[in-house]
């Protein structure tokens, strides 16, 4: 078996002696789509903070690379190296610049100039252009490109911050609850997004929503989070299956009975 | 922002370019030039030359404040910091025309001194006066941003600390032993580069460079504004996680920031002082700082035009207020304030689209073309 | 009680002869004596004699009231015009042996008033330096012993060692051994000498540094190195304990500045912890507390008459006396605090509640706010400093081991205990603090629960101004009262605040002592790092230069050390840790 692109071992993580985090093992190959489910609660963003950059573990080791020999200890760097190194991430929330237009949005998360001066002296070249256009397409925001960002929906937006992260183009999505506040068919457009992504970048997604969870983890794995811990990974009919993933998520939810 | 309001185009660039060309002809040509023809008097070209210093203390808050939304309370002490590196070469240009006829300033022979203290001795030279105006208040805020930055000091935080910096300058400069004057700081300057300040044609000279250098630097804060670099700076000001998790160093963005705003203040500083003739330790306190802001948010903060227009507007305000109104022009100043920050956030230069929206409100069917 | 005093002294003191006669008597003597050097040595047998009646005499002998008087056909009488004029410009006459007023009046102009040299002035003086040595009053008496001490008159040892002999009191007893040593310094016996030094040495004596450094040098010159040995040994003794009284007397003031600005950041701290407000006017609160003490006094006394706008307002007084005067401020703290509490809920109602979550606007119309109200208090009672008077059981020191302890840091501090104590239980056992803490975890999850958070932010700032009215309070009793009061504490207790984290009692009691501490501390000791400083490359000699002003080089160090501190902890001492994106 390949080595994983991403490496979570023995990763643990306190917050004023709230364990979050509590020995996760997590491992992510290249080009795979695996989603993550858990109820509120069971350290899902704090999974994305550690990846991140945002905090750093208490304990454990989180390497990226599928060479073992040239991979990074991500606990080491903060937030700009590991985005720079190809994980881009998707908030909750979402979050775009408000003020900006969806057009600039996409223009300041495009792949290239980052630095101070670079971007002083930065001219946006028709590659740019193109790709930027695409998107637009993609998101399907090529008429409100040059709308305020602000001024769009709830899923509007959602959509550009995915937009966003893929103008990045990253090696790694870590996508937090991207349907929520959407329609069902806006939703069920998302998972198909989601799904032609995969191979091309792997992702890791987050949600709440057993409907969306069941649509893209057809292929995929699922992992399940509680309390912290890892509490059981695999296809998504056998963790729905799994008495205990019943017990403490999905026959207490509604989703699952959905 | 409700998300019902229909998309407004922004408004097209020719009206910052009609703004800045009628500015550019009214600062640099007409005000000397009625003032050299007798038709204003000199008082009041140095008092706007005063003004146009002012503005770019001004423009230097609005560009952290408005533009990447770090209030900081320390533009003032890097203008007067500026103020200070220009008044120390205007202060060896007095010779020994001072009150004592002695080769050292005045203050100097006070506190006993019967040479010049060693770092005194460049400053005879213009250019390393000016070499000095940029670069303490840039080492200074280079250091203390890069610091503050560094640790993600952001919010209130930075305000207060800030504030707690531009104190702890004016300490340092009120004490005697500073050798930079003490309280009264510098004053009595007699020439500039061999030309007599107390002439007319002088300050004429001095309000020209002013309105020169302010236009250089709306023009470059116009061009920095349409440069990658300023949509990465104002969306620092509007989501800084998600600039950082785009992989842009903010605190590298925000110290470039800092720095530039430093040294916009420290021009503004360096030409107040030949124009006003004193600079002294209360020009560097967190209280000036905040004046400053007054003009901004008075102006309209995050426009170009809008802090330019405060600082005149309330200067203005405040050469009549002191006078006509002495003991109510803090209450005025006050009342001001809080009533920009609470009733007219975008400040003066939003006034006329706020009252044509009004208008509208109240006239419904008049112009269905903008109303919708 | 006196005379059996006088008696004890004089058989025990040897000078039976002087005070078998009256010290009228002598002064009489020595007023009618021909020459000056007589009247010298008639006065000189006054020494160390305590009788009340010496200092009327020798003061009117001095200010020209004593005068001879020429009756026909008899001895000149001394006597002492005292009382109105009349008509003719005469007055009562009394011989000052008998103390009985003449049949004639007379009048000043006529007579010839008792003459003094410069020299019989100075013996009046020491006379009276040591009638005093016996006096009534402790804090005279404590005063005259030291001054003799201080002055090093051998011929004075007899009156020091006569007192020694009765004094009682352990803290005049302590001191007059201490003056004792200090005069034989100057004893021309070497083994008197050594044993002064000694005893020196035994007391710690921080008064004697500069007279043993004289005795230093003298017997250096003269080679007796013996002598210089011992005194250098108490000098020693004597600096070991100075070191020890400074470092505890920076010590109490640290506590006692690290007090106050925990009184004025724990009203910051708690609305911006709740709320997310910076308050810039929470100086004017704490100046707002300050004046009304000042108003509260002048009620007790004799009421206020100010004119704020030019309207005249005046305040009728209560003309109280004695202990219901001084007990002025024990209303004035609960006055102060109400006032400022008010003043606070206006300012909440007023402005601040429109500018929640928006933290950088409340900061400038805050800012605003503090303009007006600096600008109002000085319009009301002007811009210079007013007084306020400490009441009696504040004023003066406690000594604890040559620590001067004033009272009213005394009191700063144990108050502030109870503040923080009382401010704690508040929050943690009464509903309304229940409540605070509730909005201020989650406001918008409080309200859903039924919390009117409206209310909730009215009562909590009521209280964050309040407490700064009770700074006020405080700083009333130790510096001036003036306009801008409260802006010389809030750059500091922004500092507190900034270091302590928001909205945590306990960060704020740490960073605010270790603030004050460390203000104090580098106060304290930067003049001896300032030759020190000097080594340090490139800007040594301008720190060295800094560092001998030490108040303003304590502030600006403090400032580097919370910015270099933040770089370790950048959002304070305690701060909460959120797991929330901003």
């Amino acid at each position: 078996m390949a080595h994983p692109l991403l490496t979570v071992e023995d990763v643990s993580k306190t917050y004023d002696g709230f364990k979050a985090i509590t020995n996760l093992n997590f491992y992510l190959f290249e080009g795979e789509l695996r989603t993550v489910i858990g109820p509120n609660g069971a350290g899902k963003s704090t999974f994305f903070d550690l990846l991140t950059g945002r905090t750093q573990p208490d304990k454990g080791k989180i390497e990226f690379g599928t060479d073992p020999a040239d991979s990074y200890d991500l606990t080491k760097l903060d937030e700009v190296a590991i985005n720079r190194l190809g994980i881009g991430r998707k908030f909750q929330t979402p979050s775009v610049y408000a003020e900006h237009t969806v057009r600039e949005n996409l223009v300041l998360s495009i792949r290239g100039t980052r630095g101070v001066f670079a971007t002083l002296f930065h001219k946006l070249g028709s590659r740019e252009n193109d790709r930027i256009d695409e998107l637009l397409k993609l998101i399907r925001l090529e008429a409100k490109g040059e709308w305020k960002a602000g001024l769009l929906a709830h899923g509007e937006k959602q959509w550009l911050e995915i937009g966003m992260l893929l103008a990045q183009e990253p090696r790694v999505l870590l996508v937090d609850e991207p349907a929520a506040g959407m329609t069902d068919e806006e939703t069920h457009r998302t998972g198909e997004l989601l799904l032609s992504l995969a191979g091309k970048h792997s992702l890791v997604v987050v949600e709440h929503d057993m409907t969306f969870v069941k649509q893209i983890a057809t292929n995929g794995r699922v992992t399940v989070l509680h309390q912290g811990a890892l509490l059981c990974e695999g296809k998504f009919d056998d963790v729905q299956a799994d008495p205990r993933v019943r017990e403490v998520y999905l026959g207490r939810g509604k989703h699952g009975t959905r | 922002m409700a998300s019902s309001e229909k998309y407004v185009p922004p408004a097209p660039l020719s009206d910052t370019t009609v703004a800045l060309l009628v500015f550019t002809v009214g600062a640099v040509l007409i005000m000397p030039t009625l003032d050299s023809f007798g038709v204003i008097d000199h008082f009041t070209l140095n008092l706007w030359g005063k003004y146009l210093c002012y503005a770019l203390l001004a423009l230097s808050v609005n560009l952290l404040w408005g533009g990447t939304g770090l209030l900081s309370l320390g533009q003032a002490l890097f203008f007067a910091l500026g103020g200070y590196m220009h008044g120390m070469y205007l202060m060896r240009m007095i010779g020994d025309q001072g009150q004592y006829h002695k080769p050292l300033p005045d203050f100097l022979v006070f506190l006993g001194w019967t040479e010049l203290p060693g770092f005194w001795k460049p400053f005879e030279h213009f250019s390393f006066a000016m070499l000095m105006v940029f670069l303490l208040p840039g080492v200074i805020a280079g250091i203390f941003g890069w610091l503050a930055f560094r640790s993600r000091i952001k919010g209130v935080y930075f305000s207060i600390l800030t504030q707690a910096l531009t104190y702890a300058g004016a300490l340092i400069f009120f004490r005697n032993n500073t050798l930079m004057g003490g309280n009264n700081g510098f004053t009595d300057f007699k020439s500039e580069l061999g030309f007599a300040l107390r002439e007319p044609s002088t300050q004429r000279g001095l309000f020209i460079a002013t309105a020169v250098v302010l236009i250089g630097v709306v023009v470059f804060l116009r061009w920095l504004e349409g440069t990658k670099f300023g949509l990465v700076q104002r969306a620092i000001r509007d989501g800084e996680n998600r600039t950082l998790f785009s992989g842009y160093a903010t605190p590298t963005f925000k110290l470039f920031l800092f720095v530039l705003a430093a040294l916009i203040a420290a021009i503004g500083g360096a030409l107040y002082v030949p124009q006003v003739g004193i600079i002294n330790p209360s020009d560097m306190t967190p209280e000036k700082s905040l004046e400053a802001i007054v003009w901004v948010a008075v102006g309209g903060r995050g426009t170009l035009f809008g802090p330019i227009l405060g600082a005149v507007f309330v200067n203005m305000l405040k050469s009549y207020a002191t006078r006509a109104i002495p003991d109510l022009w803090l209450i005025l100043l006050g009342g001001l304030f809080l009533l920009v920050v609470l009733f007219l956030p975008g400040g003066l230069i939003s006034l006329p689209a706020k009252l044509r929206a009004l208008w509208q409100r109240f006239r419904p069917n008049s112009n269905p073309v903008n109303a919708a | 009680m006196r005379k059996p005093f006088f008696i004890i002294l004089a058989l025990l003191g040897g000078f039976v002869a002087a005070f078998a006669e009256a010290p009228q008597a002598i002064i009489a003597r020595a007023a009618v004596a021909k020459s000056e050097k007589t009247q010298g040595e008639i006065l000189t047998e006054l020494m160390g004699n305590a009788d009340d009646s010496i200092l009327p005499l020798l003061d009117a002998w001095r200010k020209d009231r004593l005068f001879l008087y020429d009756a026909p056909g008899m001895p000149p009488v001394v006597v002492l015009l005292q009382g109105a004029k009349d008509a003719k410009g005469a007055q009562q006459a009394s011989d000052i042996l008998t103390g009985k007023s003449l049949a004639v009046r007379l009048v000043a102009d006529d007579l010839n008033a008792v003459p003094h040299s410069a020299n019989l002035r100075r013996i009046m003086k020491a006379v009276l330096d040591l009638t005093d040595l016996s006096s009534a009053n402790p804090a005279k008496k404590l005063g005259a012993i030291a001054a003799i001490g201080q002055g090093q008159q051998i011929e004075k040892l007899p009156a020091l060692e006569k007192r020694l002999a009765v004094e009682t009191d352990p803290q005049a007893l302590k001191a007059l051994r201490e003056a004792l040593a200090l005069v034989r310094l100057r004893s021309s016996d070497a083994t008197i000498k050594l044993s002064a030094l000694k005893e020196l040495e035994a007391q710690q004596s921080l008064a004697s540094t500069d007279f043993i450094k004289t005795v230093i040098k003298d017997a250096t010159a003269a080679k007796d190195d013996k002598l210089v040995a011992a005194a250098r040994s108490a000098l020693q003794a004597v600096e070991r304990h100075r070191t020890v009284v400074d470092f505890g007397g920076t010590l109490f003031r640290s506590l006692s500045l690290g007090s106050i600005l925990i009184i004025v950041a724990l009203g910051l701290a708690i609305t911006f912890g709740l709320m997310g407000v910076i308050n810039m006017a929470h100086g004017e609160m704490i100046a707002i507390g300050a004046y009304t003490t000042y108003v509260v006094q002048n009620v007790f006394a004799n009421g206020l008459a100010l004119s704020p706008f030019g309207f005249s307002l005046s305040l009728p007084g209560l003309h109280t006396t004695g202990w219901w005067r001084e007990s002025y401020f024990l209303f004035a703290l609960p006055l102060s605090f109400l006032v400022a509490a008010a003043a606070g809920i206006l300012l909440e109602r007023s402005v601040i509640r429109f500018l929640y979550r928006r933290p950088l606007e409340s900061l400038l119309a805050t800012w605003g706010v503090s303009l007006l109200l600096q600008q109002l208090l000085r319009l009301t009672f002007g811009a210079n400093n007013v007084q306020v008077g400490s009441p009696a059981y504040l004023s003066g020191n406690w000594v604890v081991a040559d620590i001067l302890l004033g009272w009213n840091r005394v009191f700063v501090i144990g108050f502030a205990t109870l503040i923080v104590i009382g401010v704690w239980l508040v929050l943690t056992r009464t509903s309304v603090g229940l409540l605070i803490r509730s909005v201020t975890q989650n406001r918008s999850m409080a309200a859903c629960m039924g919390v009117r958070t409206e209310r909730v932010n009215m009562l909590t700032f009521a209280l964050g101004s309040g407490l700064a009215g009770l700074a006020g309070a405080f700083l009333s009793q130790i510096g001036n009262v003036g306009p801008s009061l409260g802006q010389s504490y809030v750059v500091d207790s922004f500092m507190v605040v900034v270091v302590g984290g928001v909205g945590d009692l306990i960060g704020t009691v740490i960073s605010g002592l270790g603030i004050g501490s460390f203000d104090q501390f580098t106060q304290q000791y930067s003049p001896t790092v300032a030759g020190a400083l000097a080594n340090v490359p490139f800007v040594g000699g301008a720190l060295q230069n800094l560092a001998q002003d030490s108040a303003v080089f304590g502030k600006i160090l403090v400032l580097c050390v919370i910015i270099l501190f933040l770089q370790w902890r950048p959002s304070g001492l305690f701060a909460a840790r959120s797991r929330s994106l901003d």
